[in-house]
């Protein structure tokens, strides 16, 4: 437990009488990525909420970097190293590729153009630097996916937490966003994804985990995971699920 | 991050310390200064609307401004140019009964709650009879003088109305530009989002509403002095001092630095004109047109003429190649994708 | 204490009015997503009618009702259709825009057309009192309390029991999806509109015999269908009538023991404190809070 960047014990969350998250627990590692999967209401994106606390748990624990952050606001956690994307990407309107990345990058330096240097450089090191100064009103939704997860790393996360990155793009675009995850892993950040596409989620995982009516159904190895008949019969059961 | 363009400043800041001396009309002047008054107001309001936040509350602000500087100067004998300074301070201190809605409400139902605070402080300064002398107001002294910000000319009125007024454009510009105004901006597409990046939201949508708050309470101090008279049906209207800068606002354009004062500047003389030609048995028939005006120029142009300038400049410049209306057909999908 | 309770009666009676109009701010805040900032203006509009048939035409107030109620029908219907309608994918800023704008073009609309000052109806029979268990009231404000209630309790039942009623529940839901089964969407805003504003209508003609009417009402009427759905919960129908009868209350207590011209101010101060105590309303909000604008 003390080597794990990432720790949550049984935490559970309750939208009136529904049970959206019910007892879920993880340990991630440093550097580590690990790919959550499930059915659709399984609970994926309201734990991703509980880790960068859009939502308070109703009991169990959350533990980042050995500090208890189980109830602190999402601005602080971010400023600690939570860093997360949007299922649904909206980039900041009336405001450049750059100046979306240099949102975050103000928080704890107040200079503008040294914000301005910086998401230069962080756009440039994941490789979309001409889009600096494109309005994002103007880009696909490929581009919006990719100035996300800039945003994102530019709050320079320890732990990002990734949703659905790869949800509505074209295989050819999946293959294109794919080695982004790894590129930003090897800077030295643990991943959480979320996914629907197993077969992507596999590729990059080190580990998986599988999702059902709020509660852990499998976690461990992707190979050994999707072959659990339990995991299997989830899916199958699973009519939402293409 | 684009440079400010210097003969847009240089230009308009000329033409506007040289007006006097070419055009010594006094009603012009008047109506110079009303336009000076309108657009530190409306510059101010939208500051808040960098945030995306509607807010029809800064008639109060406004109010609170009149009021702070005539009872301290007509009551305690405090000189106008400290009232301005406690003005500033007491309508951003009278705007943190409003941070309750900011920061608990979204969308309409703030905008709701800063109406009703007009109303209710309205309704405070005609029953506070022994602060405000109620519906019958108050009136400053005549005494005149530079020190007393009491003249017999207009000039020196339009003057220092220029230098607030610059001084608010300048706020505003620096504003935008810096930590607050990139925070701002980004809260006013998704502020869950701008918190996940460490953003404290709360601090930078309090941060916003004092500062147009206290900026507005400069002007309504400033047009206490200028009109002699302060009385809570005027200096607390919601038509005149919320609605009218939220329209100067909305037509010019929201969240731009250029809109607000385009705005400001077409509409104040319109409203002149428009409440001049209908008094007396046609009374209420201008406002009758702003309503009208509210709901038709929201249908035609959202973006305000600003917005609608640059997209001319786009196409010109471009010579037509279509470009622009694949850029909007670009934004169209990003709102459906919403 | 007779007269604190004949008090809290009075102000009862006068709450029934208010929920009257704060449900259909609430059905059409539920089903057409859209905030009416003109609501008031509307009730005013129901005052000014109602007067004008008494005035002119000699009209028993209610029995203008008969008028008032299609009338205000038709206006809804009107507003949805040319205002409201065309912008439905408008940005939620532009659409507090229109119903603004129409505010203030009704508010100068009755200045230019009845002047600034009081209009009231003196129908005497209103003015009359009826005394039950010690506790005086007046017929009019008896006879307003017992329609509204009527009206709302009406309401709950179309709501509930009617197809009409089970599909605008379902829009109030979730738009999107009954969009996609195939709903004609657009027929129930406007049924929608039409049951909220003539709501509001009837509203003004129950309370002129006992309020007269001029320009600005509305923004007070306004203000308070606002905060009683604020307190009763968005959507929350049965929240809205408890939350009507409680600031009818608390606005006649505060006329009497406080200073009238300070009823509005208590209003405010109820809703300021509501938000710092349950922001998601007092009859318990639901998640849908959070997704339309409370948080």
């Amino acid at each position: 437990m003390g080597n794990s960047l990432l720790s949550v014990e049984n935490v559970t969350k309750r939208f009136g009488g529904i049970q959206a998250v019910g007892g879920v627990s993880l340990e991630l590692g440093h550097q580590e990525i690990i790919g959550i999967i499930g059915p659709n209401g399984a609970g994926k994106t309201s734990f991703f909420n509980l880790l960068s606390g859009m939502f308070i748990p109703d009991t169990g624990k959350v533990t980042f970097d050995g500090k208890d952050i189980t109830g602190t606001d999402p601005a602080t956690r971010a400023r600690m190293g939570v860093g997360r994307t949007f299922q649904v990407v909206r980039p900041f309107k009336g405001m450049s590729v750059a100046e979306n990345v240099m949102v975050p990058l103000l928080v704890n330096d107040p200079g503008v153009s040294k914000a301005h240097r910086k998401a230069m450089e962080l756009l440039g090191d994941l490789g979309i630097a001409q889009l600096a100064d494109t309005p994002t009103e103007a880009l696909t939704l490929a581009q919006r996916k990719r100035v996300e997860v800039a945003r994102a790393l530019a709050t320079e996360p320890k732990l990002l937490l990734l949703d659905e990155v790869l949800a509505g793009l074209n295989s050819r675009e999946v293959i294109d966003v794919l080695p982004f995850v790894t590129t930003v892993r090897d800077r030295g950040v643990s991943i959480l994804m979320i996914e629907h596409i197993v077969s992507a989620v596999m590729e990059v995982s080190d580990r998986m985990m599988v999702l059902d009516h709020g509660k852990v159904l499998a976690v461990g190895d992707p190979q050994t995971v999707i072959k659990d008949p339990k995991v299997i019969e989830a899916y199958l059961g699973s009519d939402e699920e293409e | 991050m684009k440079k400010l363009s210097l003969p847009w400043i240089i230009i308009p800041t000329t033409v506007a310390l040289l007006l006097p001396l070419f055009l010594r009309d006094q009603y012009f002047l008047h109506i110079s200064v009303l336009i000076l008054i309108y657009t530190g107001v409306t510059v101010a309001w939208n500051i808040m609307s960098f945030g995306g936040v509607l807010s029809l509350g800064h008639a109060a602000f406004f109010g609170i401004g009149a009021y702070t500087v005539s009872i301290l100067y007509v009551d305690y004998g405090v000189n106008p140019w400290l009232g301005i300074l406690a003005a500033i301070i007491f309508a951003a201190v009278g705007s943190l009964v409003l941070a309750i809605p900011l920061l608990r409400l979204r969308g309409p139902f703030f905008t709701l709650a800063t109406l009703a605070y007009v109303e209710v402080l309205r309704l405070l300064a005609i029953w506070a009879v022994p602060v405000t002398n109620g519906s019958v107001g108050i009136t400053t002294p005549p005494t005149q003088g530079l020190a007393y910000i009491s003249f017999e000319s207009r000039q020196p009125y339009y003057y220092i109305a220029l230098a607030f007024t610059l001084a608010a454009i300048a706020i505003s510009i620096w504003i935008y530009r810096s930590k607050l105004g990139y925070h701002l901006r980004a809260v006013a597409t998704d502020e869950d989002a701008v918190r996940a990046l460490g953003v404290r939201t709360n601090r930078v949508k309090l941060g916003s509403l004092l500062i147009s708050a206290g900026m507005t309470g400069a002007f309504g101090a400033f047009a206490a002095l200028y009109f002699f008279v302060i009385e809570p049906d005027t200096q607390f209207s919601a038509t005149l001092y919320s609605i009218q800068p939220a329209l100067n606002g909305i037509i010019g354009g929201m969240g731009t630095i250029a809109g607000p004062i385009v705005g400001a500047i077409i509409m104040t003389p319109l409203g002149e004109w428009l409440r001049v030609t209908f008094s007396g048995a046609s009374q209420g028939v201008n406002f009758m047109i702003y309503g009208a005006v509210l709901i038709i120029i929201v249908r035609l142009m959202p973006g305000g003429l600003v917005e609608g300038f640059r997209a001319i400049a786009r196409k010109t410049r471009r010579g037509g190649k279509g470009r622009g209306g694949k850029r909007s057909a670009d934004a169209k999908t990003t709102k459906e994708g919403e | 204490m007779d007269y604190l309770l004949q008090t809290m009666v009075a102000g009862l009676m006068l709450g029934g009015v208010y929920a009257l109009v704060a449900v259909g701010l609430n059905l059409i805040f539920g089903v057409v997503k859209i905030i009416n900032f003109a609501h008031g203006e509307l009730v005013m509009a129901g005052m000014y009618l109602t007067w004008w048939l008494w005035s002119a035409w000699n009209m028993n107030p209610y029995v203008s009702l008969v008028i008032v109620t299609p009338v205000m029908f038709l206006a809804g219907i009107a507003i949805q259709k040319f205002i409201l309608s065309p912008m439905q994918n408008s940005s939620p800023t532009m659409k507090i825009f229109v119903t603004l704008g129409l505010s203030v073009f009704l508010q100068n609309l009755a200045l230019w057309m009845f002047g600034g000052q009081f209009r009231a109806v003196n129908f005497p029979w209103a003015e009359q009192n009826l005394s039950l268990l010690g506790i005086n009231v007046t017929y009019g404000r008896l006879t307003a309390f017992i329609v509204a209630l009527a009206l709302v309790l009406a309401l709950f039942y179309l709501m509930k029991r009617t197809l009409v009623g089970k599909v605008l529940n379902a829009l109030v839901e979730d738009r999107e999806t009954a969009g996609l089964i195939g709903i004609p969407v657009k027929k129930y805003y406007l049924a929608a509109m039409g049951i909220g504003i003539s709501l509001a209508g009837i509203a003004g003609t129950l309370i002129i015999p006992f309020q007269a009417a001029y320009p600005l009402v509305g923004a007070h009427f306004t203000l308070l269908a606002f905060v009683v759905v604020v307190l009763g919960g968005l959507g929350n129908m049965a929240g809205s009538l408890l939350g009507g009868l409680i600031l009818g209350i608390v606005e006649t207590l505060a006329g009497t023991y406080v200073d009238p011209a300070l009823q509005q101010v208590a209003v405010f101060v109820v809703f300021i404190i509501v938000l710092i105590v349950r922001p998601q309303g007092i009859f318990g909000g639901s998640a849908r809070n959070a997704e339309v604008g409370l948080k």
